[in-house]
């Protein structure tokens, strides 16, 4: 029967969910390619359509091989982030882990007319991570906070740790697009994991102020990285 | 009060706000086109920004990942009628469903069985019957003892059996499965101390999908076997099975 199979690209091979009943239950596919062929998919994560889609709704039907393929295409972006907000190596493994078996738990629940996978898994990675640091540490970082205060802008031990690639390399640029101010909220949130009102604490203005920062601040990006949705 | 609401698509998108502040900007998306757009946007863009800081993980992970996925059970998808339903939150799953993964599967395939059993009932056409059909189907995999075993390696599509020991009945299940050749069927079978029993023709629905209550007791040691019949079926199996579920396992 795999015989019969029609040729074609590996991950391409998943049709759109079909509209007869209006439900997302309705999704047709057919056997993906044989292993061999798949490894030839080339490992980075492209900007658009990276099948990682396909990759989540095979995930949802609970097709082992699409969870590994899917772990191996974003294992890296979404143990990197996890580590930069949580720090602490161990517990970052153990928020990784947590974020793909939610991936694997709640595949079926990403709604491509809501946005891309990616932005969906890297959600879900990024929720983990910052929930991880706000009940855990929570007590330890009020400490830190305070400590923090005294210290002067603590964002710059984050940034610094954007390391260089192409894709680093653009968006640390777009980020250098950004004013001080806004960078800084940006940073803050989203790889420190500090909420608005912590850091309308840490920097002494308002919290409103550092909300209209961190929505200037990813408008601007969001333009000079060119993301569409 | 709305350019304040406004103002939380970044903290929101950067995930910046706290869970009471979340919940309440959430609903706030549900009723506001133009934020929930631009919170889109921000998410690709923090998606982005998370990319950026890509990092190997260690060489154990995927093994932890892969042992604890599987002993997991998965949330079905949501059935949405058009123009219904409220927006997906951000990262977050529905608790209490993972409780009975099998309870809510079985709300899922109730769609499916009912499909399918519009086939097979098409001549009879009542709707009471496929209502009852699917009953059936449902209590199975809702009963407390449920029990789903995954078909071995190799075969067509994803089979899966779900075995009710207390009930003594098992569901057949299967997706991605093409069609049966012209002039043929798929048949199958409980393998039990005797040999093969048949237990029924699975039809296959929309999205390759089967559902099927298994003719006959189920024990729960027995094996559940595929095979492909002329139309119609067979009192014995002619061909090598496609799909083997070994309850035992």
């Amino acid at each position: 029967m795999r015989k019969a199979n029609p040729p074609g690209p590996p991950d391409r091979t998943l049709s759109e969910p079909t509209d007869t009943d209006g439900a997302r239950v309705a999704l047709t596919w057919t056997r993906r390619e044989p292993a061999g062929r798949r490894a030839e998919t080339p490992l980075r994560l492209p900007v658009g359509d990276d099948g990682l889609e396909g990759l989540l709704t095979l995930v949802a039907l609970g097709d082992e091989q699409a969870f590994a393929e899917l772990y191996r295409r974003v294992a890296a972006p979404v143990f990197g982030l996890v580590s930069k907000v949580v720090r602490n190596p161990a517990q970052a493994e153990e928020v990784a882990q947590e974020v793909f078996v939610e991936l694997w738990r709640t595949a079926s629940r990403f709604d491509p007319a809501r946005g891309t996978a990616r932005a969906w898994i890297m959600t879900c990675a990024h929720r983990r991570a910052v929930d991880r640091v706000r009940s855990a540490e929570r007590a330890a970082r009020r400490d830190d906070l305070a400590g923090r205060r005294d210290q002067g802008r603590p964002y710059d031990e984050v940034a610094e740790q954007v390391e260089t690639s192409l894709e680093r390399e653009h968006v640390r640029r777009s980020l250098d697009a950004l004013t001080d101010l806004q960078r800084e909220a940006v940073v803050l949130a989203y790889y420190g994991g500090y909420t608005h009102r912590e850091i309308a604490e840490l920097l002494g203005v308002p919290s409103g102020t550092v909300r209209t920062r961190l929505r200037d601040g990813l408008l601007r990006l969001r333009d000079h990285l060119g993301v569409g949705a | 009060m709305n350019a304040a609401l406004h103002n939380l698509t970044g903290a929101y998108a950067a995930q910046a706000l706290a869970d009471t502040e979340r919940v309440s900007f959430e609903r706030h998306l549900d009723a506001c086109p133009g934020c929930a757009q631009e919170v889109r946007e921000l998410a690709e863009t923090t998606a982005r920004l998370g990319a950026a800081v890509a990092t190997a993980p260690p060489p154990g992970l995927w093994d932890r990942v892969r042992a604890e996925a599987l002993a997991t059970g998965q949330v079905p998808p949501v059935t949405r009628r058009a123009g219904g339903g409220g927006r997906a939150r951000q990262g977050r799953a529905v608790p209490a469903l993972r409780f009975r993964p099998l309870l809510v599967a079985a709300a899922v395939l109730l769609v499916a069985v009912l499909s399918v059993t519009a086939v097979n009932l098409g001549v009879l056409g009542r709707s009471e019957r496929t209502e009852r059909t699917a009953d059936l189907v449902a209590a199975v995999l809702a009963a407390p003892d449920a029990r789903r075993v995954a078909a071995g390696p190799g075969g067509p599509g994803r089979a899966s059996v779900v075995v009710s020991r207390g009930r003594g009945q098992a569901v057949f299940l299967a997706s991605g499965l093409r069609p049966a050749p012209a002039g043929r069927t798929y048949q199958l079978w409980v393998v039990g101390r005797s040999g093969p029993r048949p237990a029924g023709l699975a039809e296959v629905a929309g999205g390759g999908r089967v559902a099927r209550l298994l003719d006959g007791p189920v024990a729960g040691d027995e094996q559940v076997a595929m095979t492909v019949e002329r139309r119609g079926g067979a009192a014995r199996p002619t061909s090598e099975p496609v799909v083997v579920v070994d309850l035992r396992a």
